[in-house]
């Protein structure tokens, strides 16, 4: 599984229309969520949705403005956590390229702390096997070394 | 075990504890040969280890007088679990995005 969420589409629209439908809180209320977002560098915001207790989320998403460059980028902290105070921080990121016919917007959401841990644990599949033959062997000479003592 | 319950992102926020991952992924360890890899005291260490066992990242076993900490994978799922449905999340969203964007087509 990625450790990045990436995706990118593009649409038969001037990038000018395109940015208003990811910075216009209306606009945005109207295919993700209501927000007071504003396209201002320091700008603190949240969306909401509904409060999802199996997965510890409160449904709030809090958002800080950390890059605005009108038309072409657009970034913010996107930050969640179970409604105590304690927060799991990534990062949201929309880039906005002119083609001769349209724009491509393409979307990376990354940033996840603790997503380095997830190849980690991938990787250590082959390592398994040495793993449980380490403790089998452990377990072994424990138990014969209390029986013979 | 009353420690804090933690979701799998606010236990890996720790330095402390994502160095505890990262040398149970090479081995698995005992709680004092752990403890020796850090200047905190091993009350401090075993502490950590009982979040990460809370939040299902490592398991314990004795074996012998000693107890063996091993890299577990319930933890690490449930970071997946984020991770899948932000995915879904997203594709979701921007499927609404494109059939607004696209309904608008006749005015260039």
């Amino acid at each position: 599984m990625a450790k990045i969420i990436q995706y990118q589409l593009f649409f038969p629209k001037p990038p000018e229309v395109v940015w208003e439908y990811i910075t216009n809180p209306e606009l945005i209320a109207q295919w993700l969520m209501p927000s007071d977002i504003k396209p201002v560098v320091g700008h603190e915001f949240q969306f909401r949705t509904n409060a999802m207790p199996e997965m510890d989320f409160d449904g709030v998403f809090y958002c800080k403005v950390l890059e605005v460059d009108p038309c072409k980028m657009l970034s913010y902290s996107w930050k969640f956590g179970p409604g105590d105070g304690t927060l799991n921080s990534s990062i949201v990121i929309w880039v906005l390229t002119e083609t001769p016919n349209g724009t491509e917007l393409l979307l990376v959401h990354r940033g996840f702390e603790g997503s380095s841990f997830m190849s980690m644990f991938d990787s250590m599949s082959e390592g398994w096997p040495k793993h449980i033959q380490k403790i089998l062997q452990l377990i072994n000479t424990t138990n014969n070394g209390s029986t013979e003592a | 075990m009353e420690a804090q319950r933690l979701d799998a992102f606010q236990v890996i926020a720790d330095p402390s504890r994502r160095q505890i991952l990262h040398l149970l992924s090479k081995d698995s360890l005992t709680i004092n040969s752990l403890a020796e890899n850090f200047d905190m005291s091993r009350p401090a260490v075993s502490k950590h280890i009982k979040v990460l066992y809370n939040a299902g990242f490592i398991s314990i076993q004795d074996i012998g007088r000693e107890r063996h900490c091993i890299l577990k994978q319930d933890g690490f799922d449930e970071l997946h679990k984020w991770l899948a449905y932000y995915d879904a999340f997203w594709g979701s969203k921007l499927k609404k995005l494109e059939a607004l964007l696209n309904d608008k087509t006749d005015k260039k």
